[in-house]
Order: C-alpha cells, then sequence, then structure tokens
C-alpha cells in the first residue's frame, strides 16, 4: 500500500523562505546577465531576460514568490536599465509597458502553474486514499468472522493513523469486541460518549462537541439501514488522534468496515435460513419414511404371525420372517430415537480413544442376522491408529453404513470393510458390490442420499443422515464414492489428523 | 446342567417381557420368580433367595440405580441388568455400583442366557475349574501363570498376562475399562483408555485367531470388554 501524508501539504517555514530566496536569487542571475547584454547590444532584449526567471519562480514556487520575482525583476529592470540609470525614476512608456508586463506574465502563470499543481497533489492524494482505502477493504474481504473483521480494523486504524483503536457495538450496553493494543480500557464517560454514536450515528467524545470529558473519540460505523458499531481513537499523548482532513478518510475505511461487518451477518443468515430448510427437508422426508419404514416390517410380521397360526407346516421360515422383520423395525425405531436425538440438538459427545477393530467387531455382532447370507471382508491392519471418537455415535453410524452396504448386495455379494493409515489421517471405508451411485466423483456424503431415491431396497432412508450427522459431531467426515472400475459404492469416514491418535512413545502399556 | 435347579428373579413391570422370560429360562432348566416392582422384588429376594437377579432399570416405584445399590453384592446372588439400548453411561453406572452384568433390551434369547451362565458358573465352578479358563484355541491358567494356544506357550508381557488375568477371573462378564485400568495399571491411570486398547490389541494379535475380527476378547462399545469362555 502506498504510504503517502494525503492529507497535508508542505507548509513548513524553511520551504516558504527558501522559495522566497530563490525567486529573489533568479532575478539577480538574470540582472548579471542582462548587465552583461546591455552595453553590448543595447538595453532592447533585456526586459526579455527577466521573462524566464519570473515563470520558473511561478512554475516552481507559486504565486508568492511568483509576485516577489515580478516585483523585484521589475524594480531591478527599471533601476539599471531604464532612464534615468540608477533610480526608480520611469521615464518612457514602454518601460512601464514592460514592468506591467512582468507583473502580469508572474500572476497568470503562478496561478496556472498553481492550479496544475494542486490538481496533481490532489490526484496524488486521491490515488494514496484509494490504495488506503482498497488496501483496507481487501484485507477485510478475506475475513469470514465478525471478531476476526472488527480485530483487523483496529490493527489497520492503529496503524494509519498512529493511534490507539478499538470497535465497540451493542445498546444500551456498548461492549467491546476489539482492541489494537489490546487491553485498552474505557472510562464511564467514554462508554458514554460510545453509546451517544451508536445511538445517534454522530461523532462523539474528545475533541466533539459530545460527551467532551471522554478519552476516545467515537466515530459510527454504519451500514445502510443502522449504526452497527461505534469505532473508538485515542491517543496516549490525549492528543486528537483525527483532525478535520483526515476524517473524510476515516469516514471512507469506516464505510467498507460496515460493508465487510454486513457481509459476514448475511453469510450466517443464508447459513442460518438453509439449515432450517435442511431440518425442513429432513422433518418431512422423515415422516414420509415412517409409513413405510414402519408399515413394511410389520405387515411382513402380522402376516406371518397369523399364518403360523392357521398352518405351521412352514414353521422355520416363518419365524425367520418374524425375526428379520423385527429385527428392521428395532433398527428404525433405533433410528428414529437418533434423528429425533440430532433434531432436538442433544447428542451429547463422550468421546475417547477408539480402536477400529473393536467399533467394527460390534458392529458387525449387532448385525448378524442380517449379514448371515453377506460375505464380510474385514482388512484392520495392526499398526492402525487409534482415533478419538464417541463409541455410540460411530457404532451407530457403522451399523447403519454396513447395514446400508448389505442391502444393496446380492445374496453372497461381499461387503469389504478396510481401515488405513493416509496422510495424517485414518480412513475407514464400507465398499459394496451393489448398483453403485448415481454420480459420477467422490463428495461428502448427502443427508437426502436415499431419502429422495427410490425406497425399492427397503432402506430406512434415516440411516446415511444419521451417519452424516453423527460422524459430523465427532469432527469427522463422510464421503461416498462408486468403486473404481467395478461395480458398487464406497462409503469412507474420515478421521482427520486432530482425531487420530500417534502411537504412544512409553511403554507404559506394554 | 447343575444337580439343582437354579434360581432367577425376573424383576420388570411389563408383564409380556415376564411371560417371555419365564418361558426362556423355564426351557433352560431354571426355577423362575417374578417381581412387577421394587417393593416386590426386595422382598422376593429375601424370601426366595435367588441365585441370579434380572433387574429392568426402568421400574415405576423406584429408581433403577437404587436398587442396584440395595441388590448388589450378595455372593450369594449375581445381578444382571436389563436397560433399554443406548443407555451406556446407565449401563456403566449399574457396573460401577456392583451389577455383575447387563443386557439390553431387545435382548437375544441366546446372548441372556449365556449371561446367565457366566454369572452363575464363577460360584458353581469348582476350584480348579475357576484356575483354568478355556476360551477358544487360548487355556489360561490363573495358576501357573501361563497362557496356552493348543497346548504350546504364548509369550505375553507382565501388563498383558495381568490383563488377561483380570479378564479370565470373570469369565463372560463385561469389565468396565475403568475396572480394568484399575486394577492393571493402578488407580492413578483410571482415565488413560488409550493405555488398554493398545494393550487389548497387542494381546489379541497374541490370542485371536485373526485380531482384525476378534472373538475371544470382545468390545462392548463405550463400556468395557469380555472374554468369551468356551461353555462347558
Amino acid at each position: 500500500m502506498t504510504e503517502i501524508d494525503v492529507t497535508r501539504a508542505d507548509t513548513s517555514i524553511a520551504t516558504r523562505i527558501q522559495a522566497y530566496a530563490g525567486a529573489t536569487a533568479m532575478v539577480a542571475v538574470s540582472t548579471l546577465v542582462g548587465l552583461w547584454i546591455a552595453p553590448r547590444w543595447g538595453t532592447a532584449p533585456v526586459d526579455m531576460i527577466y521573462l524566464p526567471s519570473v515563470l520558473a519562480a511561478a512554475a516552481l514556487w507559486g504565486l508568492g514568490p511568483a509576485v516577489v520575482a515580478g516585483i523585484a525583476a521589475a524594480l531591478a529592470y527599471n533601476f539599471f536599465f531604464t532612464a534615468p540609470i540608477h533610480t526608480f525614476q520611469m521615464d518612457r512608456v514602454t518601460d512601464v509597458v514592460t514592468v506591467a508586463v512582468l507583473l502580469i506574465v508572474a500572476l497568470v502563470t503562478s496561478k496556472l502553474a498553481a492550479g496544475i499543481r494542486s490538481q496533481a497533489r490532489i490526484a496524488e492524494a486521491h490515488a494514496a486514499r484509494n490504495a488506503t482505502i482498497g488496501g483496507f477493504a481487501g484485507k477485510l474481504l478475506s475475513l469470514s468472522r465478525e471478531a476476526e473483521i472488527a480485530e483487523a480494523a483496529c490493527t489497520e486504524l492503529h496503524r494509519l493513523f498512529d493511534c490507539n483503536a478499538i470497535l465497540v457495538s451493542g445498546l444500551p450496553e456498548p461492549r467491546m469486541i476489539a482492541a489494537v493494543p489490546a487491553g485498552n480500557r474505557l472510562t464511564p464517560s467514554d462508554v458514554a460518549a460510545a453509546a451517544l454514536t451508536l445511538e445517534s450515528g454522530e461523532r462523539a467524545g474528545r475533541g466533539t462537541n459530545r460527551s467532551q470529558p471522554a478519552e476516545w473519540v467515537f466515530s459510527p460505523v454504519r451500514s445502510s439501514a443502522a449504526v452497527i458499531a461505534a469505532a473508538g481513537l485515542a491517543r496516549d499523548d490525549g492528543h486528537i488522534p483525527v483532525d478535520d482532513e483526515q476524517l473524510p478518510l476515516l469516514e471512507n475505511l469506516l464505510d467498507q468496515l460496515a460493508l465487510a461487518l454486513e457481509r459476514v451477518r448475511a453469510e450466517a443468515d443464508v447459513r442460518e435460513v438453509s439449515s432450517l430448510r435442511e431440518r425442513d427437508r429432513l422433518r418431512s422426508a422423515l415422516l414420509s419414511s415412517v409409513g413405510h419404514d414402519l408399515r413394511t416390517p410389520l405387515t411382513a410380521i402380522i402376516g406371518a404371525a397369523a399364518e403360523l397360526r392357521c398352518d405351521d407346516s412352514n414353521g422355520p421360515a416363518l419365524v425367520a420372517t418374524l425375526e428379520t422383520e423385527a429385527g428392521k423395525l428395532e433398527r428404525y425405531i433405533s433410528n428414529l430415537l437418533d434423528m429425533a436425538r440430532i433434531e432436538a440438538g442433544a447428542v451429547k459427545l463422550r468421546t475417547e480413544p477408539v480402536d477400529l477393530v473393536d467399533a467394527v467387531a460390534a458392529a458387525l455382532k449387532d448385525l448378524r442376522t442380517t449379514l448371515a447370507e453377506r460375505r464380510v471382508e474385514v482388512e484392520l491392519p495392526s499398526d492402525l491408529h487409534l482415533v478419538r471418537a464417541d463409541p455410540q455415535l460411530l457404532h451407530h453410524s457403522l451399523i447403519n453404513l454396513i447395514d446400508n452396504a448389505s442391502r444393496h448386495s446380492q445374496p453372497n455379494g461381499a461387503i469389504c470393510i478396510s481401515g488405513t493409515n493416509a496422510k495424517g489421517e485414518v480412513r475407514l471405508t464400507i465398499e459394496d458390490e451393489g448398483p453403485g451411485l448415481p454420480q459420477e466423483t467422490e463428495r461428502p456424503l448427502d443427508t437426502f442420499m436415499r431419502i429422495e431415491g427410490s425406497d425399492r431396497k427397503g432402506g430406512t432412508g434415516l440411516g446415511l443422515a444419521i451417519v452424516k450427522a453423527f460422524t459430523e459431531a465427532m469432527g469427522a467426515k463422510v464421503t461416498a464414492a462408486n468403486r473404481d472400475g467395478e461395480r458398487g459404492s464406497v462409503f469412507t469416514i474420515r478421521f482427520p489428523q486432530l482425531l487420530v491418535i500417534e502411537p504412544m512413545e512409553s511403554a507404559d502399556a506394554g | 446342567m447343575p444337580a439343582r435347579a437354579q434360581k432367577i428373579l425376573i424383576v420388570d413391570d411389563e408383564p409380556q417381557i415376564r411371560i417371555l422370560l419365564k418361558a426362556t429360562l423355564g426351557r433352560a432348566g431354571y426355577i423362575v420368580v417374578e417381581a412387577a416392582n421394587a417393593r416386590e422384588a426386595l422382598s422376593a429376594k429375601a424370601i426366595d433367595k435367588p441365585d441370579v437377579v434380572l433387574l429392568d432399570l426402568g421400574l415405576p416405584d423406584r429408581d433403577g440405580l437404587e436398587l442396584v445399590e440395595l441388590l448388589r453384592g450378595d455372593p450369594r446372588s449375581a445381578l444382571i441388568v436389563v436397560s433399554a439400548r443406548d443407555q451406556t453411561e446407565q449401563k456403566v453406572a449399574a457396573l460401577d455400583l456392583g451389577a455383575d452384568d447387563y443386557v439390553t433390551k431387545p435382548f437375544d434369547t441366546e446372548e441372556l442366557l449365556a449371561r446367565v451362565r457366566a454369572s452363575l458358573r464363577q460360584r458353581l465352578a469348582s476350584e480348579t475349574e475357576r484356575q483354568v479358563v478355556v476360551a477358544g484355541a487360548i487355556t489360561i491358567d490363573l495358576l501357573e501363570r501361563a497362557v496356552r494356544r493348543n497346548g504350546n506357550e504364548v509369550h505375553v508381557t507382565p501388563k498383558e498376562w495381568n490383563l488377561l488375568a483380570e479378564l479370565a477371573k470373570h469369565p463372560g462378564r463385561v469389565l468396565t475399562h475403568e475396572t480394568l485400568l484399575r486394577s492393571v495399571w493402578g488407580p492413578a491411570q483410571v482415565g488413560q483408555t488409550e493405555y488398554l486398547r493398545v494393550a487389548i490389541r497387542s494381546l489379541r494379535q497374541k490370542v485371536e485367531v485373526e485380531p482384525s475380527q476378534p472373538r475371544l476378547i470382545v468390545n462392548e462399545p463405550g463400556v468395557g470388554y469380555r472374554l468369551m469362555p468356551n461353555e462347558p
């Protein structure tokens, strides 16, 4: 970012004195040249000799030095070159005209030059200010949390204006949301000034005509609709941190801050709306699945029981139906309860180091009736890292994933469960040889993957939604893909590095 | 089947469940006594002196865990808790209070009978039966402090032995993570589930046929481990 003091013209006294001295010196040089020319070619060209000095003074230093140069040139011309020589009297009209012309040239040129110079300075100041504002906005743009934005804004204000910066919001009791340097404190009159700014949208505090006892001066951070915060600035030496010339820049910066804060709030709103919408969809999918998934097994159970009462020649087969269908009901009810817990936000995490060998074995044991006609291959290497997980949530996730794989497999189709340590994370994959997924690439598990699809396989539909919710609650992720070059789908639970427990170095366990 | 029929007290407020349990346990040769609430349970316990109490934790007249405290600690009768699925914390609490084991509703009949047998086994077993536990092809000799697979000695580290012995002293019964950590690593290490996981894994490498699909040392998610003995 360009670092230019964009508001203060360079007006130090030393520079001014230099300018006037320079103007006078140039006239003196012109006079010397004139004195050299006059004895040889007469005084006629001499007036022209002064012209460059006056023009140069006007162009370089502006009106004051130019007028001084013009007057000095006129006086010198009059004194040295017009009759009577060595007096300030003028006999000829042409000499009067020459003096007048020199003065006019000085005035006009300096005016023009000053105009151009001030435009250049304004353009430069604009560019610098735009760069400052652009840089500020750019820094805020990359941030996505309100607290981060507030902190970054304070850091920038602190740097640009070389003062302490805080951001305050909330009425009726304003609260500091960021401060640079950290640890800034507000007196009660500062809090009152901040409240005033938040209420009225006007500046308040030190150096303004509102709440003057305050040490800080507060400026409003305004969105299109309301004052969303107040930015407070103060200097340790008690000086007013931002003078009137810098005020427009500060206001521009605060407008950028307001935009950034509004953007983040809008994003949060969108997220909330979409999560509400997802919950609505989930709820209606849930209701429609109850009808199907409760009735189907119940119909089978009632029918099998009635058949058994009338004629028990098919006894073993009917009893097997009773058992299978009751098992389905049991799992469905368990899923309904899980879903209700997710819906109510009542999923409690109780994580502990878990061996995936235990988790897989426990899930397979609970599913043993379902898996009776499936080939299950388990490939869990003996160096597979432990992961931090909630044993119950993981158990239910695995039951649903393996049950899902089983439902989509042919009798005697293989289900392969394998674990790997991969680039710091631990992956657990469940593969089936079923028809696969209606998608091309691997992607995160979709809550509605089964619910919205046809449910001919008798799936509860809730299973994958529960897997997604439970694994995410634990900080893991599930992805779904098709098998490479073969029929079937692959579901992968990925435990990120954060949840992976590296092997212990000590021999405490041995 | 032992010479004297064992007596089992069923405590459950649901008549349907009592009918089912009575049929299942009766068929297996046990004498069944019923109680529908905590009051009946306490009096049946005193009068009938059951060998095993099957206690449902969700009784109408008293908190299930309170009843566990009243019924436990009687060496003449084992206590098996019956609870709904997903109440891991309640199961662990009941075990910590002194219950011998638990089954989850809806229960698998075979599993229920296995739990009952395991809880009776220790009290019925002779001294020698108690000192040598057989699980799969593995023989754990508590007296000689030796592990053998098909007669050949399997080398285990001292920690692994302590862990295996602790499990073998209660064959078929679940031991909570806390119980195992306390008795093998000491009270200071009770929170170090990781130690237990690592030791179980290396033990499985030595005793299981397929360590990634354990059959002998099985885990109850969030609760603990169980050594599955061969049924006599």
